[in-house]
């Protein structure tokens, strides 16, 4: 049933929403493979169709057009239950019970699945043991969202499905999430994330799908796609009336790629640091221009992400 | 259907609604304020003389000296202006005008207190203060009250009530935090879900209803003559006839607001018709017919039947299968129409 050693197989999803007179194109065309053990990360800015992607994954919508295998099943064919058994599901936003303490809730998830392991070993593995009589009003963000997952890890899943974990949580609770789903990946399972961090994307997943408007436009590990950009380093530089300087002329230093430029701040996607730098602090001083700033950094996947749209990921995100 | 999940779902639905102090207090505490404050006011006493005005005139002080000798008439002199004012807001019975020998009686005959007015004024103008003719014997034995009537229909009115929102309530909170979409991708069936929340519903119907009864029967000595086994039937059948119409009236809604209106809807005709507060047995035509139809008028009536008659099963197997056959019927549409999200 499930040879195929895919744990997600998308062939051209299509999800349209009609509205009134309102049409949106959720998802336009998805092609994807997740394969079994990895952590795949659906990377992208707000209202790019992840949640939307997800939930067709999960069973909970349906898709306009399109095949989705999930294990190798598909939704609608009888064996619904049989999936639901094997996923464990993460949900952009949940609340659970005002009322019942954070073990009453775990049992209750508890009793869905046959098998599946203890509460007290899914307490343990999201560190909430000593809160296992709170409420939830009780928890902190970090600890709910620890408590969503420990929900999704209760029938021991094959497959887990997180759309945005990390979301709003502060560094540390995010680093606890993020080796919670490393220990998940460790004992065999598959994971689809969603994500607009990209620095999550690049510590968490194996291979990262970057979706913008419904579409999927880049698909590669982390390494991958940074080393697509052909420039590996960013060189930053702030200097006062730098539109004296062309980009053309930026551009033909050695090793640099390509260059951006946003008020004073022009940023130089640069092959080699050593090569580069020092013929523009060259080039510089022959303009009579004083650096206010210099810095070098490697490139991310933020940096991807602008090549290929345009735009920046965060900003999108916090509209 | 897993038992494991039902008895799983009866019981965080039953702990969600015993540690919110508010519902309990509306499905426990209320019912017995109102039992106790109604019980109160119902005791059997020397009826309220009916208060009725004279329009003051040329001759109207004779008026009101022939009136006053009858006990039972309030009688207050007023100008036709007020008099007529107080007729239209119900303070008076009865307005009067003319001489004692050629009397006009003015009343709304649709008010109940209008007839008796007509009548007391009739007789203290012909008979005066005479004695009446046959001796009276008020009802004040336990099984015929008032208050009798009203325990088993307070019974029934708090079933409908903790039913109908208990069950509503929860299942869209459920669905606005989005848990029941959660719930939906595990592997639990609709059955399995709903059944767990009406067995939680279930658990507390017995103890409530009995704890009205046991109020009416210590303050009151309201009788209960009827089988116990019977009551426990019927009470488990009402709740779930009323829990189940929760249900299937929640079981789209996505907001509070929605689910309150549809609620209202169901539970205004059965507070009116359903026979709790005033007899609905001697309702003709449609009244009569809505109230017939009406799972509250079932409840209530065999309720009657078990605590003030002697009833066993069999004498309210109607009723019982009646309710019976409902909280099917809208369990099975509940399933079929029900969504998580
Ligand atoms: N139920 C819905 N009805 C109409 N439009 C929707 C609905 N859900 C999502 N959308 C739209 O679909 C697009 C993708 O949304 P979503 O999948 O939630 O994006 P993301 O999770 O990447 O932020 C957005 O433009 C959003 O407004
Ligand atoms: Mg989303």
């Amino acid at each position: 049933m499930s040879d195929s050693g895919l744990a997600i197989e998308l062939r051209a999803l299509r999800k349209v929403y009609q509205k009134k007179q309102q049409t949106t194109v959720a998802v336009d065309g998805l092609d994807l493979d997740v394969r079994r053990g990895e952590v795949f990360g659906l990377l992208g800015p707000n209202g790019a169709g992840k949640t939307t992607t997800v939930e067709i994954c999960e069973g909970l919508s349906r898709q306009t057009s399109g095949e989705v295998r999930i294990l190798g099943r598909t939704w609608g064919s009888g064996s619904d239950l049989a999936i639901r058994a094997r996923i464990g599901v993460c949900l952009q936003e949940t609340k659970f019970f005002d009322k019942q303490t954070v073990r009453e809730t775990l049992q209750l998830f508890a009793a869905c699945y046959g098998r599946g392991r203890s509460v007290d070993a899914a307490l343990e593995s999201v560190s909430l043991a000593e809160k296992a009589s709170s409420r939830q009003s009780q928890l902190s963000g970090g600890q709910r969202q620890r408590l969503a997952v420990a929900t999704a890890l209760l029938g021991q899943p094959e497959l887990l499905f997180l759309d945005e974990p990390t979301t709003g949580l502060d560094p540390q609770s995010r680093r606890q999430l993020w080796e919670i789903v490393r220990s998940f990946q460790r004992q065999g399972g598959t994971v689809l994330l969603t994500t607009h961090y990209m620095e999550e994307a690049e510590q968490l997943c194996t291979r990262i799908g970057v979706v913008d408007r419904g579409k999927s436009i880049a698909l590669g590990t982390p390494q991958e796609l940074i080393r697509s950009l052909g420039a590996e380093h960013v060189v930053e530089l702030e200097a006062k009336d730098l539109a004296g300087i062309k980009d053309t002329e930026l551009g033909a230093l050695p090793s640099v790629q390509s260059c951006e430029r946003s008020g004073d701040k022009v940023a130089l996607k640069v092959q080699s640091v050593h090569l580069a730098v020092p013929p523009l602090l060259e080039l510089l001083r022959a303009r009579g221009k004083a650096l206010d700033g210099l810095s070098t950094r490697h490139a991310t996947l933020e940096d991807v992400f602008v090549h290929l749209t345009g735009r920046q990921l965060r900003e999108e995100a916090s509209s | 259907m897993n038992l494991r999940i039902v008895v799983a779902v009866a019981k965080v639905s039953f702990r969600e609604f015993w540690r919110s102090p508010e519902a309990v207090f509306w499905t426990y505490g209320f019912p017995l304020l109102m039992t106790v404050v109604l019980g109160f006011a119902f005791q059997p006493k020397e009826p309220e003389p009916v208060p009725i005005a004279v329009v003051v005139a040329r001759d109207s002080d004779e008026l009101v000296t022939a009136l006053s000798r009858s006990g039972r008439l309030k009688v207050a002199a007023m100008t036709e202006l007020d008099a007529d004012q107080a007729l239209a807001r119900g303070r008076i019975g009865a307005l009067v005008r003319g001489t004692p020998t050629a009397p006009i009686v003015r009343a709304d005959p649709t008010r109940p207190d209008a007839d008796l007015a007509r009548l007391l004024i009739d007789r203290a103008l012909v008979r005066g203060d005479a004695k009446d003719v046959a001796h009276f014997e008020p009802e004040t034995r336990p099984g015929s009250r008032y208050v009798d009537f009203l325990i088993p229909g307070l019974v029934g009115l708090n079933l409908l009530g903790a039913g109908m929102w208990g069950m509503g309530f929860q299942l869209v909170q459920f669905r606005t935090q989005h848990l029941l979409r959660r719930l939906f991708v595990t592997p639990m069936t609709r059955s399995e879900f709903l059944s767990g929340f009406l067995i939680s519903r279930l658990l507390l119907a017995l103890p409530e209803s009995l704890v009205i009864v046991l109020f009416g029967v210590c303050l009151w000595d309201v009788p209960f003559r009827g089988s116990l086994v019977a009551t426990m039937l019927l009470l488990l059948a009402a709740a779930l006839a009323f829990s189940g119409l929760g249900v299937l009236v929640a079981s789209r809604a996505k907001t509070i607001e929605g689910v309150a209106g549809l609620m209202n809807l169901c539970i205004l005709p059965m507070w009116l018709l359903g026979g709790a507060f005033f007899s609905n047995e001697r309702m003709t035509g449609v009244l009569r017919v809505c109230a017939d139809a009406m799972p509250l008028s079932w409840c209530n009536g065999a309720m009657r039947d078990l605590m003030l008659g002697d009833a066993g099963v069999m004498d309210i197997a109607m009723p019982l299968s009646l309710l019976a056959a409902f909280a099917a019927a809208t369990f099975a549409v509940a399933l079929r129409v029900f969504r998580w999200t």
